[in-house]
C-alpha cells in the first residue's frame, strides 16, 4: 500500500504541474485582458496601463509563469485582480460552501438512490419498482435549474417552507446552515439519486441472483440480513465509484445551482473569475479542482479495498 | 407481447407524466403583460408614517462591487455601497440637480473659470473619529489625481494645484476652465476618505474604508455580502433609522425578484422589464422608477484601425465612408416599437446621449430622426449600394441584449439591411471594440450627470472611449468649448449643435434609454433611486407593523 501511495503521489505532482501550464497559458489565450475587464466601461488608458503594471501583466509571459509557480510553491496564489482580496481567502470562503452543498447533495442522493434501488430490485415487476423508475426518469430528464426554480416558486415563495436563497456557515449555526442548504441540496441530489438508483438496482439484481446469496438464504438467514449484509454490500462498489465521480464533478462546478440559490460557492467564483479574466483566481481554482479530483480518485480506490478486502490497491485481487 | 406488469408500469408512468403536464399547464408561466406607466417615482418618503427604529435592511445587489476605494473603483455597483458609507462633496437630487452634501454650497468659480472654490460644512467627523476639514479633502483629491491607477484623474480635468487656504475651504486651480468638475465631485471623485485611514492602509484603503457616512463598513464576505452598520459619529444621525444594511450579491434578476417576493431581501436594484409587471401585482411590493442618464446604441467603426485612443485610420467599405448609409440605418429603426416589444414598454426610445430630463436638454438634443423606411431605401439608392446591405453586429450574449438585437435585425430588414448578429462575452466585446475589430457593435453607457462625460470621451478625436474612430474637427472644437463654458444654458446650446452634427455623421446611433427600476417591500420606506441609478437606502426605515 505504501509503494502504491508513493507512486500515486508523484503522478499527482506531474499532473498538477502540467495543469498549471495548461491553465496559465490557456487563460491568457482568451481575448480581453484583466486590466481592461476591470476598467469596464471606464477606459482611462493611463489607469489601465498602471493596473497592468501593478499586476505584472506587462512582463513577458514566461516570467509571469515562473513567478506564479514560485508563489504556489510558497503557498501563495496572489490577490484577486477584481476585488484585491487574497485568492486563498476567496477560496477559503467559497470552497466550504460547495463542499458542504456537495456532501449534503450526495448524502441525499445515496440515501434516496440506494434505498430506491434496493426497493426496485426487491420488488421487481411490482408497483414500487415503477415508482422508483418514474422517479429515475424524472431525475435524469429534468434539468436541475428548472427544479431549483420550481422549488423556489412553490416551496420558498408559495409555502414559505425554505428560504429562497442565502447561506449560513454550518460551523457557525449547524441547524440554520442545514436549513438553508436543504433545498439546493435536494435539487442537486435528485439527479445523482437517479443515477445511483439505476446502478444500485442493476447491481442488486445481479447480486441477488448469485450463488452465495442463495446459499445464505438456504442457510436460514433473515431476508433483511441477506439483502443488507450480502447483496447490498457487494453492490456498493459501483455506488462508491459513481459517488466519487459525481462528487468530483460537483466540486468542479455546481454553478447553476449556486447562482439560483445565491450561494457564494466555488462554482460561482470560477465563473465570475473567467468572465472578468481574474487570472490569479482562475489559476487557483483549476489547481484546487485538479487536486480535488486526484484526492477523490485515490480515496475511491482505497475505499474499494475496505469494502472488498479481496481487492488490493496496487496489487492483485 | 407486453406482459400485464409491463403494461401497468407504462400506464403508471404515462399517467404521472400527464399529471405533471396538466399541473404545469395550469400555472401561468408568464404573467399577463401590464401597461407600463412612465411616471417618475424616485422615492417612497417616510412622510408621516411611524417607523420602527433599528433593524437590518437587506438589499439584493445585481453585481458584486469591486474594491471599495473611490479612487480606483470602476464598478457602478460600488457606488451603491459607498452611498451609505462615503458621502461626497456634492450629490444629485431627484431632478438630477447638483446639491451640496459635504460642501456647504455650490462651488464658486473665479479667475475666468480657472479657480474653483469649495466651501465645506462644519462639525463633521469621519467614521474613525478624525475631523473632516479642508486638509482631508485636499488629501483625497490629490490621491485621486496622483495615484497611478486612479480612475478619477481624467474626470477631474486639467488641475494644476489643490489648496486648502482655510479649514473650511478648498480651492482647485486649473490651467483651463473645466465645467464638468462639479458633476465629477458629485460622483466618486468627490467621495472624501479619512486621512488617518489613508495613512494607515494606503493602497489597501478599500479593505476597510473609512469616510463620512450614515453607516460605516463592517465586513465583506467574498461573493456574498457587504455589511455596514450605523455610524454614531454621523452628523445627520436624526434621519438614520436602521441599525445596519446588508448588501447581498444576487446577479440573476429572476432570483433577485424571487427573493424579494419571499421576503429574504427588502430592496432590489435593476429589476428587469420582464419582472416588473408581475411584481406590480404583488400587494406588498412597490416599484421606484426614474429615467437614467445613460443610453444604449450601436457604434459603427469609422476609423478605429490602430486601437482606441490612436489617430483614426481608413476603413474600407461604404458603411464607414458614406454617412448616407448610416443615416439610412437610423431611419430604418422604429425605436418605439422595438422598446415596446422587447422591454414591455418599460424603457424609452433615445436619440441622443443627453437625457430629456437633464438641465442640458434642448430641442436639438431631443430631436429624433424619424422612422422612415422609404427614406432609408432612398438614401441607400443615392449611395449606390446593393441591397441588402450586410452589416455584422457584435453584441453581448445576455438574453435581453440578444432579444433586442434580433428585434433590431428584423426592424431594419425591410429597409434593405441584413444585420448578422455575433454574440460574444462582455470582456471579449470590450477587447474587440478597443482594437477596432468590428464593423458595428451594440453597447451602451451608464451615463453621468454632466453631458461632457456622455459625449466628449466618445466623440472627440482620439478620446479614450471613441471606439468608433470618429473624427470631426468641428465637433472637437465644440466639445472643448462646451467643457470650458461655465454657463449651463450656453453649454446646453453647444451640446445641441454637437448632437445635430452627430445625427448627420452617425458614428453612434442612439437607440433607447433604460429606466432605473428598483423594487422594495412595503414594510420599508425611505428608499430612493435618482437618475444616476444609485439606490439610496441610508435614510430608509422599517415601518411599524400596523402601517
Amino acid at each position: 500500500m505504501g509503494r502504491y501511495l508513493f507512486n500515486r503521489l508523484w503522478q499527482a505532482l506531474v499532473t498538477i504541474l502540467l495543469s498549471t501550464i495548461v491553465v496559465f497559458y490557456g487563460v491568457r489565450a482568451l481575448p480581453g485582458d484583466p486590466a481592461r475587464a476591470l476598467a469596464g466601461e471606464e477606459a482611462d488608458p493611463a489607469a489601465i496601463a498602471a493596473v497592468r503594471a501593478n499586476l505584472g501583466l506587462d512582463q513577458p509571459v514566461i516570467v509571469q509563469y515562473f513567478r506564479f509557480l514560485g508563489n504556489i510553491i510558497r503557498g501563495r496564489f496572489g490577490d484577486s485582480i477584481r476585488t484585491g482580496e487574497p485568492v486563498t481567502d476567496l477560496i477559503g470562503a467559497t470552497l466550504p460552501v460547495t463542499l458542504w452543498l456537495s456532501v449534503y447533495a450526495v448524502a441525499i442522493a445515496v440515501v434516496v438512490g440506494v434505498g430506491a434501488g434496493v426497493i426496485a430490485a426487491i420488488y421487481r415487476g411490482r408497483w414500487p419498482e415503477w415508482v422508483a423508475n418514474g422517479f429515475t426518469l424524472m431525475g435524469l430528464s429534468v434539468p436541475h435549474f428548472w427544479l431549483g426554480i420550481l422549488g423556489i416558486l412553490y416551496l420558498a415563495i408559495g409555502l414559505g417552507w425554505f428560504p429562497a436563497s442565502g447561506y449560513v456557515p454550518l460551523l457557525d449555526d449547524p441547524i440554520r446552515g442545514i436549513y438553508y442548504l436543504t433545498l439546493p441540496a435536494v435539487v442537486l441530489g435528485i439527479t445523482i439519486a437517479a443515477i445511483v438508483m439505476r446502478q444500485t438496482r442493476a447491481s442488486m439484481l445481479e447480486s441477488l441472483s448469485t450463488d452465495y446469496v442463495r446459499t445464505a438464504r438456504a442457510k436460514g438467514l433473515s431476508r433483511s440480513r441477506v439483502i443488507v449484509r450480502y447483496a447490498l454490500r457487494n453492490s456498493l462498489l459501483v455506488v462508491v465509484t459513481i459517488v466519487g465521480l459525481q462528487l468530483g464533478g460537483l466540486i468542479a462546478g455546481v454553478v447553476v445551482t449556486e447562482r439560483i440559490f445565491g450561494l457564494p460557492g466555488f462554482g460561482k467564483l470560477t465563473l465570475d473569475s473567467i468572465f472578468t479574466r481574474d487570472y490569479p483566481v482562475i489559476q487557483a481554482v483549476v489547481l484546487v479542482v485538479t487536486i480535488a479530483y486526484i484526492v477523490i480518485n485515490l480515496a475511491v480506490d482505497v475505499l474499494y479495498s475496505l469494502i472488498n478486502p479481496r481487492i488490493r490497491v496496487g496489487g492483485n485481487a | 407481447m407486453k406482459s400485464p406488469a409491463t403494461r401497468r408500469e407504462h400506464t403508471f408512468v404515462a399517467t404521472l407524466c400527464l399529471a405533471l403536464l396538466l399541473l404545469g399547464g395550469c400555472h401561468p408561466v408568464q404573467q399577463a403583460k401590464g401597461i407600463a406607466v412612465h411616471k417618475d417615482v424616485p422615492s417612497d418618503p417616510i412622510g408621516n408614517r411611524e417607523v420602527r427604529e433599528g433593524g437590518t435592511l437587506t438589499m439584493g445587489l445585481s453585481a458584486e462591487p469591486d474594491r471599495l476605494d473611490p479612487t480606483t473603483s470602476t464598478s457602478l455597483y460600488t457606488r451603491y455601497v459607498m452611498n451609505s458609507i462615503c458621502e461626497k462633496l456634492y450629490d444629485i437630487d431627484e431632478n438630477s440637480s447638483i446639491v451640496p452634501q459635504l460642501a456647504s454650497a455650490l462651488p464658486k468659480i473665479s479667475d475666468h473659470g480657472r479657480t474653483v472654490s469649495i466651501p465645506l460644512k462644519e462639525g463633521i467627523k469621519f467614521s474613525d473619529g478624525t475631523e473632516f476639514d479642508a486638509a482631508a479633502v485636499k488629501k483625497t483629491l490629490l490621491r485621486d489625481l496622483n495615484k497611478s491607477d486612479s480612475a478619477r484623474k481624467s474626470e477631474m480635468g486639467p488641475i494644476t494645484s489643490v489648496e486648502a487656504p482655510t479649514d473650511r475651504r478648498v480651492e482647485l486651480h486649473y490651467s483651463k476652465p473645466f465645467a464638468p468638475i462639479t458633476a465629477a465631485l458629485a460622483d466618486r471623485a468627490g467621495m472624501i476618505m479619512s486621512p488617518k485611514a489613508l495613512d494607515k492602509l494606503g493602497a489597501d484603503f478599500g479593505d476597510a474604508p473609512s469616510c463620512v457616512g450614515a453607516f460605516k463598513f463592517v465586513e465583506r464576505t467574498p461573493q456574498t455580502s457587504i455589511t455596514v452598520k450605523r455610524d454614531p459619529n454621523y452628523y445627520d444621525a436624526k434621519d438614520v433609522h436602521l441599525d445596519a444594511i446588508k448588501y447581498r450579491i444576487m446577479t440573476d434578476a429572476n432570483i433577485r425578484a424571487a427573493n424579494l417576493r419571499s421576503g429574504d431581501v427588502d430592496v432590489i436594484d435593476t429589476v428587469f422589464p420582464q419582472d416588473v409587471d408581475a411584481l406590480l401585482r404583488e400587494d406588498d411590493i412597490g416599484i421606484l422608477q426614474s429615467s437614467s442618464l445613460g443610453y444604449q446604441g450601436v457604434t459603427f467603426n469609422l476609423g478605429n484601425t490602430s486601437g482606441v485612443g490612436k489617430a483614426p485610420g481608413k476603413i474600407k467599405g461604404p458603411i464607414a465612408n458614406d454617412p448616407r448609409i448610416r443615416q439610412a440605418f437610423e431611419h430604418a429603426i422604429d425605436r418605439k416599437a422595438l422598446v415596446n416589444s422587447v422591454f414591455n414598454n418599460w424603457f424609452e426610445p433615445a436619440c441622443s446621449p443627453i437625457s430629456p430630463d437633464s438641465e442640458f436638454a434642448t430641442a436639438a438634443s431631443k430631436k429624433c430622426p424619424k422612422f422612415d423606411p422609404d427614406l432609408s431605401r432612398h438614401l441607400l439608392k443615392q449611395a449606390g449600394v446593393k441591397t441588402p446591405v450586410t452589416i455584422p453586429m457584435m453584441v453581448t450574449n445576455t438574453p435581453d441584449t440578444l432579444r433586442f438585437a434580433q428585434a433590431l435585425q428584423a426592424s431594419v430588414k425591410d429597409a434593405g439591411f441584413d444585420v448578422k448578429i455575433s454574440p460574444v462575452e462582455y470582456t471579449t466585446l470590450l477587447d474587440a471594440q478597443d482594437r477596432g475589430d468590428f464593423k458595428m457593435l451594440q453597447l451602451g453607457w451608464s451615463g453621468r450627470v454632466d453631458p461632457a462625460s456622455n459625449m466628449s470621451t466618445f466623440l472627440t478625436t482620439g478620446a479614450s472611449l471613441n471606439v468608433a474612430g470618429y473624427s470631426n474637427s468641428r465637433v472637437d472644437h465644440l466639445l472643448v468649448k462646451a467643457e470650458q463654458e461655465t454657463d449651463s444654458q450656453k453649454r446646453a446650446r453647444i451640446y445641441g449643435k454637437v448632437i445635430s452634427q452627430a445625427h448627420k455623421d452617425d458614428p453612434i446611433v442612439y437607440l433607447y434609454r433604460q429606466r432605473n427600476l428598483t423594487a422594495y417591500s412595503h414594510g420599508v420606506a425611505g428608499v430612493a433611486t435618482y437618475p444616476d441609478g444609485v439606490v439610496r437606502v441610508n435614510k430608509a426605515a422599517f415601518l411599524k407593523e400596523d402601517d
